[in-house]
């Protein structure tokens, strides 16, 4: 499903350059739950960015779902986005003038379903996540782990290959938390690939495996059945 | 995805209702200054006839007088140094008869007051033109009530006339007056026809006097009739030539005073061929001794006339030229606007990129968002401009007669808002585009 090898980034300014990843071999498998985890600054991010097309690397290889991502154009990772990769923020982010049906239709609105598919899967996406009937409501009228399923919703009802989660329970508490893990598991019980960054080892511990990135390289792996590796540069 | 941007659109403007009414009030306020002053301008400078202004051509016959050497021209100008404005009756009368292929009017001012019918009733001092029967149909005048009066009744010069619409209502109220007669000039006038309210703009078949635009004069008598009852003429009249005029009004008319307009219709692509005529007929008038200078003379169609009559002022299109540099002060302030409300949207954009939009989509979004701001700035602008038009109207009463507010000008300060608002959305919504989700998504 997600497959880095030797992938570089590199930030430069006038003044400095950034090493943010140092040549990082990944590959997660279809159906797989991984948590990716390492302490602040480590490159967690950045790999999580990288791996949605939201920036660009420096150097190396990354296929997605067996595409080539190098050398596509912003058009071309827009849409490669929009197919294959769900999003769940830390903050959420959901879209504060929109209702909860609006900002689930955001991404199938650049998917260019028509109307009525467009409803059906808000529908199903938002009773997936139990907020069927708040539809109409806005995000600032429903709890954080309640705009958290939102979130969740929005990144499913594109029925995405691929889910990659930043801090998904960060800003909860941990009664809400347990709740956004659970529905994680189930949707990956379901057959979607799920790649988490974070902090809480207590979450890390429920991901299949892990794969823990210092100063920008892969470190260790925990489980030896999957094909992940640090290539130490 | 249209309807999609232009939902979002019209809920953005509710995002921000401070900066959202600081932006509409700027174009808004830039529109309509820019539409208020364009719309005086359009309507003064507007071709009033567009469809044969190019076969109405007025006379400038030169009839100035040869000048012996050492002789000074007059010093206030006029005959001699520019081309006459007007015409002599003696050229008038000569050229109806020259142009008698064609249609053709001479047309000079008078007034008259009209006795009331019923004892203590106050009489109406009017305003009007003494004309040949082709000005109906030549400046095409429209009729309420009966026509005008033919070549016949002209010659035999009859006492009728034709009304304005608001003197036929103010004397007969809205009943058809036409076979009717009025009492004025000491006479007897049968009423041959009532005009619709008619507003030539500007007026352009009499520049001569007075007004240059609003409504037009309230009575319409047969050129010939005028003059037989030697009816003075009111407006200018130019007798600067050296020759002395003989004292009475059959002194006038043999003379080379000027006080008429002289106008003719000639056919589609007929005017080389009437500029002929007219060399024809100068040549000939010539040959009697008169317009030793008549080799000036030209004929002038609508719009050439307009402009040799400076009848839209100067300090009308500095106005506009003014007017339209401040309607740019508001596009950069509008621009900055945006720039700071699509600012407050970065968070959103990237999560919108994040979830598959791409750059030509945001792009799209934004200027959609661009356009409603527009939208609502015109709308702004339309309430502001007859605010405008109401102020500028002030100024005169040409200018309180042309500025109106018209379909087409309604549908120019729309689209000009909304192409303003669109030129100021074009750098905020490009840098709209550029931005990083990634750099969005960590700060949300």
């Amino acid at each position: 499903m997600l497959s880095m090898r030797q992938l570089s980034k590199v930030y430069r300014t006038h003044m400095i350059e950034t090493h943010a990843l140092r040549g990082i071999d990944i590959e997660v498998r279809e159906g797989e739950f991984v948590a990716v985890t390492g302490p602040s600054g480590s490159g967690k991010t950045t790999f999580l960015n990288i791996a949605g097309l939201l920036e660009e690397f420096s150097g190396g290889e990354y296929l997605l779902d067996g595409v080539a991502v190098q050398g596509l154009d912003d058009d071309a990772r827009s849409r490669l986005r929009n197919q294959k990769i769900g999003f769940i923020f830390q903050g959420f982010n959901l879209i504060a003038d929109l209702n909860l049906f609006d900002n689930v239709d955001v991404p199938l609105r650049y998917r260019g379903f028509n109307a009525a598919e467009r409803k059906r899967r808000i529908e199903e996406a938002l009773g997936k996540v139990g907020l069927a009937s708040r539809m109409k409501h806005y995000p600032a009228e429903l709890s954080g782990g309640q705009q958290q399923r939102v979130a969740i919703a929005r990144a499913l009802a594109g029925q995405p290959r691929l889910l990659l989660a930043d801090e998904p329970t960060g800003n909860l508490d941990s009664q809400m938390a347990r709740g956004v893990m659970e529905l994680m598991e189930q949707i990956n019980a379901e057959g979607t690939t799920i790649v988490m960054v974070t902090h809480d080892p207590e979450l890390a511990a429920r991901a299949q495996r892990n794969v823990h990135i210092v100063d920008g390289q892969v470190s260790d792996l925990d489980h030896g059945h999957v094909a992940l590796r640090a290539v130490k540069s | 995805m249209f309807a999609y941007y232009l939902k979002l659109g019209l809920r953005s403007l509710r995002r921000n209702p401070v900066l959202t009414a600081l932006m509409v009030l700027t174009l808004g306020v830039g529109v309509a200054a820019s539409m208020s002053t364009y719309t005086v301008l359009r309507a003064m400078s507007g071709d009033p006839i567009p469809h044969k202004s190019d076969r109405l051509l007025v006379l400038q016959v030169d009839n100035s007088p040869a000048l012996e050497p050492g002789q000074a021209l007059p010093e206030n100008g006029g005959i001699g140094v520019d081309l006459p404005d007007l015409s002599s009756w003696l050229d008038v009368r000569a050229l109806l008869e020259h142009d008698s292929a064609y249609r053709r009017s001479g047309i000079y001012g008078i007034s008259g007051v009209i006795e009331p019918e019923q004892d203590g009733a106050q009489p109406v001092l009017s305003r009007g033109l003494a004309v040949s029967s082709d000005f109906f149909p030549m400046f095409e005048a429209p009729f309420r009530f009966g026509g005008g009066w033919s070549a016949e009744d002209e010659a035999r010069e009859a006492r009728t006339v034709v009304l304005s619409a608001a003197l036929s209502e103010r004397l007969f109220g809205g009943t058809d007056p036409t076979g009717r007669t009025i009492r004025m000039m000491d006479t007897e006038f049968r009423i041959a026809g009532v005009l619709e309210t008619w507003m030539a703009t500007p007026r352009y078949y009499w520049l001569s006097v007075g007004r240059r635009f609003g409504e037009t004069e309230d009575i319409y008598v047969p050129l010939r009739t005028a003059l037989a009852m030697e009816r003075d003429p009111e407006g200018n009249v130019n007798c600067n030539g050296p020759t002395p005029v003989d004292p009475g009004f059959g002194g006038l008319l043999r003379s080379e005073c000027i006080f008429m307009q002289y106008w003719v219709e000639v056919p589609e692509g007929g005017r080389a061929a009437y500029e002929q005529h007219l060399a024809a007929y100068v040549a000939a008038q010539k040959s009697l001794g008169r317009l030793p200078n008549g080799g000036n003379s030209r004929a002038l169609d609508v719009m050439e006339w307009l402009v040799e009559q400076e009848v839209v002022g100067s300090d009308t299109r500095l106005q506009a030229l003014l007017a339209f540099a401040f309607l740019l002060v508001c596009i950069v302030n509008t621009v900055g606007l945006l720039l700071a409300k699509f600012t407050q949207h970065s968070g959103e954009i990237g999560v919108r990129r994040a979830l598959g939009a791409t750059r030509r989509e945001i792009f799209q979004q934004y200027l959609v968002q661009a356009g409603v701001v527009g939208v609502a700035g015109g709308l702004m602008g339309l309430a502001l401009t007859f605010g405008g038009l109401w102020v500028l109207s002030q100024q005169s009463l040409d200018v309180a007669h042309v500025a109106r507010l018209d379909t087409g000008m309604l549908l120019i300060t729309l689209l000009t808002a909304i192409a303003a608002s669109v030129i100021a959305g074009l750098l905020p919504t490009w840098r709209a585009c550029q931005v990083l989700p990634a750099a969005q998504l960590k700060t949300q």
